[in-house]
């Protein structure tokens, strides 16, 4: 049985380690700043519940990012009271635009947009394979197969590669 | 741009943003004793509120419909408004048991399950709301006849049982029709839209959009596993 402090303490090694995690998979979702951080505020809810439950035979990864993906799918603004609005557990210290050129910019720019227009599965399935995940690991997370995986990034590949054509035709 | 081109170039604009993320740990800590409104836990009250309102209703109603079918005998009844009440009362016990399955699952959502599975659990939770909807519905045409009595039966005229009649019968084929007809695969449909456009029946809506969302992929598992 894991005493009471050191649960805290793996939840905030788990917060500090895999924070560019958390942050990548609410930015995926939620493009406006106020509503990011009350996503990310509950996905660590949900990590803190969730904690005792976790189980080593998965990655750490794996666990994490099926829980703030699922918290992020199921995220819905109306249903979330803030009770501090003024707490921001996430600063931004760095712009994107600072040291990337206005070429490479604009096809990020373009990536972002055409993620944004995918339906929630569909997000989360190309934000996985951005982040280099197996097809195996992907499965593990989404919970398809394997050959499902590669079906359907094949198709989001296809849709994605005629919008950059048709951009830079 | 290739593939790769595009995977590094996502990757390390995100991985210099998250080098950069500074974490306030005092709220981190806070988190831990936070009592914060989650999505399953805002439902969670209000669903035990609703159930436990929903016993007494149906105890006290129920008992009283009980003990005047036991002690007045059935000359003595009204039977239209004993009926009307028994209907009620049964559409109420099947609500109720939505809500107690509702409850259920709410105690079972464990988000660290794979997507797929915790996405459909809960999107069929949302969806459930628009069965109570419906048996609510339901209730509709018991509302024209428990007021009805062997005077009107002596005494009413022609005109007023066509009006009655008319009446009745439009709530019974509205009820019936809506009782079939709310269902996600109608979601597009002008009438579904006019009776759940408020932002209350948006998460439900949303909730219609991802399980077919959840469904294609079923469906591509399926074909998958018949090549």
């Amino acid at each position: 049985m894991i005493n009471d402090t050191k649960l805290h303490q793996e939840f905030h090694q788990i917060i500090v380690q895999h924070k560019g995690i958390l942050f990548k998979v609410a930015k995926t979702y939620c493009q406006n700043e106020d509503e990011r951080q009350d996503l990310l505020q509950e996905m660590m809810v949900q990590i803190w519940k969730s904690l005792h439950t976790y189980n080593n035979k998965f990655a750490i990864t794996t666990w994490l990012y099926r829980v703030c993906l699922n918290v992020s799918i199921s995220f819905y603004r109306k249903n979330i009271n803030r009770q501090n609005a003024n707490r921001q557990i996430f600063e931004e210290q760095l712009s994107i635009q600072e040291d990337t050129n206005n070429e490479k910019q604009e096809q990020l720019i373009l990536l972002e947009k055409f993620i944004s227009q995918l339906n929630h599965l569909d997000k989360a399935l190309m934000l996985l394979y951005l982040e280099d995940k197996s097809h195996a690991e992907i499965s593990d997370i989404m919970g398809v197969s394997v050959s499902n995986v590669g079906t359907k990034l094949g198709r989001i590949k296809e849709k994605l590669k005629t919008k950059f054509s048709q951009i830079n035709a | 741009m290739n593939e790769n081109e595009l995977k590094s170039l996502w990757q390390s604009a995100n991985e210099k943003l998250a080098h950069s993320l500074i974490i306030n740990i005092k709220n981190t800590e806070d988190i831990t004793r936070l009592k914060v409104n989650t999505f399953l836990s805002s439902m969670k009250p209000v669903k035990v509120f609703t159930l436990i309102v929903g016993v007494v209703w149906v105890i006290v109603i129920g008992g009283m419909l009980g003990s005047i079918f036991v002690f007045a005998g059935n000359k003595n009844i009204n039977l239209f408004f004993f009926c009307s009440a028994t209907i009620q009362v049964l559409l109420t016990v099947i609500s109720l048991a939505v809500y107690v399955y509702q409850l259920d699952i709410i105690h079972k959502i464990d988000f660290s399950e794979p997507i797929l599975a915790i996405q459909e659990k809960l999107s069929k939770l949302r969806i459930s709301t628009l069965n109570v909807t419906k048996i609510l519905f339901l209730q509709l045409p018991l509302w024209t006849i428990f007021y009805w009595n062997e005077k009107m039966f002596i005494n009413g005229s022609l005109f007023l049982w066509i009006l009655q009649g008319i009446i009745t019968f439009a709530f019974v084929y509205l009820s019936v029709w809506l009782f079939f007809n709310i269902k996600y695969e109608n979601r597009n449909k002008k009438w579904f839209q006019l009776i759940f456009r408020g932002k209350e029946w948006q998460p439900i809506i949303q909730s219609i959009e991802l399980l077919s969302q959840i469904e294609k992929y079923q469906e591509q598992e399926n074909k998958n596993t018949l090549v």
